[in-house]
């Protein structure tokens, strides 16, 4: 979804633009002797930021300007407006969130491939049944059978059956702890709070989608995330969960049919699960794309965890701690 | 004194004058100290900025790095998988990965759970899937149930003291039935073509009428004679005489079975009258095959449970029951193991009719398993033999990469 932090922020919160963030005591002229080399140093000595919540977004924001001795001593001195730097460190992406991000991309990889040699099973085309649940069709019209034979071919799935359902249930565990691992620390941590759509995350993510496909101007303003990426990414772990649950219900379907029976049956769950896989992929389209709309700054944020941000920009630790 | 008067307006309009002129000066010094503090100020403010940035090449490096690293261990782990030795044609994590899950699955459910059952109406006739161990007719006079492991066998009158000397009675397949492609394994055969040689379009050799790609030689004839020297044939004639003139066993892709039964095994032999007096059960439940099709098909028979009741398990010396059940078609092509769990769930059938009718030879008559608590390719059909064992046993899709277990 859609990301741009760059873009001036209307009403970036509590903190007002820089010169508010100055110190109203600045030091005298003279009185503060900085050379370049000890810059860092200076700034944390100085602490003029009271926003930074830890010595890493402690990266020098703003400082006195050592004054030159004036040629003509003015009647009255004027004190000296501190400089800032106009950008800053967000820590944005926390490292347990990267890291889960990150190992959930071979393990879903590797479960929607293995699903494929599973599937391609009943994908025969040569025989009486083909795709008897894996059609897009209403009642005995059907317009799509998943997928074309050339398809097949191009992936290398026949007669790879063992192969899928051997990967497929080793993955699944990685797949299932990895997901129940993120949402415990969403709950804990409170990045929920920045994930969880709001009451206005859907008339934003109407904007923000006009946006993107050029229709208007002005995208709504933004903290973590977007309307449109707030709904986008919880709708994704929904989706997750939802591939469990059809999963255990195609799995064990005598054991637990109840589940099954509320899915709708057997060949039902089946083709929920495979409907889902197929979201999963049309959401890693968009995601890619959007990603690469948004820029490396957003990309590399979901690598390092730190985004550069202009410095005006409120902090997400706020958004983060209970409201 | 007007020039006094003069003097002094003049003195103090030069006064004002200069003073007009001295601010003038002290703006302009001020406005070019402004302009130098401004200038050195932005000056700073790029400086800090490039501190800023900096920062994050540094953080930026680090975290590309690691995730190289993980990145390469995620690699090797892949390659680990891919390249561990095989175990029954699947890489060994995946193997041990599958045997864990059963176990899970054991621990869970503890293959207690009952398979959803239907009104009769919602059921099909059954899709044929796989002619293992059916590719001759089998003679219905001919048949008996071969039962191993019984406890204190020779109670029974069906005893005997060798049940691998029972000859079997084989004649061709009078229709080939319905048989339908399999897609578990790849055709092996090089001369076959292979049906799904068109990837899936449906103009492969199957849609023409041909046989499917896993069945040997069709419809039961033999396809191909290879030429054998003189010699050779009269060593081999010789041999098979000597082994009774008897047709191999396990002749199709995973081979003989490892629970096999040795010359001289005694037991018993049962009658379709000794199953048929059981009490009959009907069951409406859908069947399922790993191959990712399924059927609601109506089953009619006999109780497994029933069967094992009435010819119970030999007690190991330490008086726990065999935890197994082995099971093989008459010629032993098709063999499946089983827990005797499983073999006791209620719902584990002696098919000898579907959807009301007496059962197909292509279906495994006189006798086929169904078991709703398993996959499809457990349910055995036209069942030969019943075996207790406290090994676990052999089982064909296992040997050919699936999953022993297979519970639903």
């Amino acid at each position: 979804m859609p990301e741009d932090p760059m873009k001036p922020q209307e009403g970036a919160g509590p903190i007002a633009p820089t010169e508010a963030v100055k110190p109203i005591a600045g030091p005298a002229e003279g009185d503060v002797n900085v050379s370049p080399e000890t810059l860092p140093v200076a700034v944390k000595e100085v602490a003029a930021v009271e926003v930074v919540p830890d010595a890493t977004t402690a990266v020098p924001v703003s400082l006195p300007v050592p004054a030159l001795t004036p040629v003509v001593a003015s009647t009255e001195p004027e004190p000296s407006k501190p400089v800032a730097a106009t950008i800053r460190l967000e820590k944005k992406h926390p490292p347990a969130i990267r890291w889960m991000h990150w190992v959930n991309f071979p393990v879903l990889f590797t479960m929607i491939w293995s699903g494929l040699l599973i599937y391609w099973n009943d994908s025969d085309n040569a025989y009486q049944h083909p795709h008897a649940v894996y059609r897009v069709g209403v009642g005995s019209l059907t317009l799509v059978r998943m997928f074309p034979p050339w398809f097949w071919k191009a992936i290398n799935a026949p007669y790879r059956v063992t192969e899928g359902l051997g990967y497929h249930f080793f993955f699944m565990w990685l797949f299932a702890i990895n997901g129940i691992l993120y949402v415990t620390y969403l709950l804990i941590s409170g990045e929920w709070r920045l994930l969880v759509p709001e009451r206005r995350s859907v008339r934003d993510a109407i904007q923000v989608t006009l946006v993107d496909l050029h229709l208007r101007k002005g995208l709504p303003p933004q903290k973590k995330y977007n309307g449109a990426q707030r709904i986008a990414y919880s709708a994704v772990i929904l989706m997750g969960l939802g591939s469990l649950v059809t999963g255990l219900s195609i799995y064990k379907p005598t054991q637990v049919h109840w589940v099954t029976t509320l899915l709708g049956g057997y060949e039902m769950a089946r083709w929920e699960h495979f409907w889902l896989t197929m979201g999963f992929c049309a959401f890693f389209v968009v995601h890619v794309v959007q990603v690469v709309l948004a820029g490396w700054n957003n990309f590399r944020s979901m690598v390092s965890g730190y985004e550069i941000v202009p410095a005006t920009k409120a902090t997400l630790e706020e958004e983060r701690s209970a409201r | 004194m007007s020039d006094g008067r003069e003097e002094r307006k003049e003195q103090e309009e030069r006064r004002k004058w200069e003073k007009e002129r001295k601010d003038r000066d002290d703006d302009r010094d001020r406005d070019w100290e402004r302009d130098g503090d401004r200038e050195r100020r932005d000056s700073r403010t790029v400086e800090l900025d490039a501190v800023v940035r900096a920062e994050s090449g540094r953080r930026t490096r680090r975290s590309f790095l690691v995730a190289a690293a993980a990145a390469e261990g995620e690699y090797g782990f892949y390659r680990w998988i891919d390249r561990s030795p095989g175990d029954q044609l699947i890489p060994r994590p995946l193997r041990k990965m599958l045997d864990f899950n059963a176990k899970v699955a054991r621990g869970v459910f503890d293959e207690r759970g009952l398979a959803p059952t239907y009104p009769v109406n919602k059921s099909m006739e059954l899709r044929t899937n796989g002619n293992y161990g059916l590719k001759m007719d089998l003679v219905p006079e001919s048949y008996r149930l071969q039962m191993v492991g019984v406890e204190n066998a020779k109670r029974f009158p069906q005893y005997v003291d060798d049940v691998t000397a029972w000859e079997y009675q084989y004649a061709a397949k009078k229709e080939s039935g319905p048989v339908e492609h399999d897609t578990k394994v790849a055709p092996k055969d090089e001369a076959k073509v292979d049906p799904n040689s068109d990837a899936g379009a449906g103009e492969g050799p199957m849609m023409q009428g041909g046989p499917a790609s896993t069945m040997v030689g069709g419809s039961g004839e033999k396809k191909e004679e290879t030429k054998l020297s003189p010699a050779f044939e009269a060593a081999f004639a010789a041999l098979k005489k000597a082994q009774g003139n008897k047709r191999p066993r396990g002749q199709e892709e995973a081979g003989m079975s490892d629970n096999t039964l040795d010359p001289g095994t005694p037991g018993l032999l049962l009658t379709m009258d000794d199953v048929t007096s059981l009490p009959h059960q009907e069951l409406v439940t859908e069947f399922k095959c790993i191959e990712g099709w399924s059927q609601v098909v109506h089953w009619g028979g006999y109780r497994l449970a029933d069967l094992i009741a009435k010819y119970p398990p030999e007690k190991k010396t330490d008086g726990s029951l065999p935890k197994y059940v082995y099971m093989e078609t008459p010629d032993g092509d098709y063999y499946c193991g089983f827990s005797l769990q499983a073999c006791q769930h209620p719902q584990s059938l002696l098919v000898t009719e579907m959807a009301g009718r007496p059962l197909t030879q292509w279906h495994g008559a006189p006798i086929r398993l169904h078991m709703p608590i398993k996959y499809g390719y457990k349910q055995i059909k036209r069942i030969g033999l019943i075996a207790y064992t406290d090994m676990q046993p052999d089982d064909y899709w296992t040997k050919l990469g699936y999953d022993w277990y297979a519970g639903l």
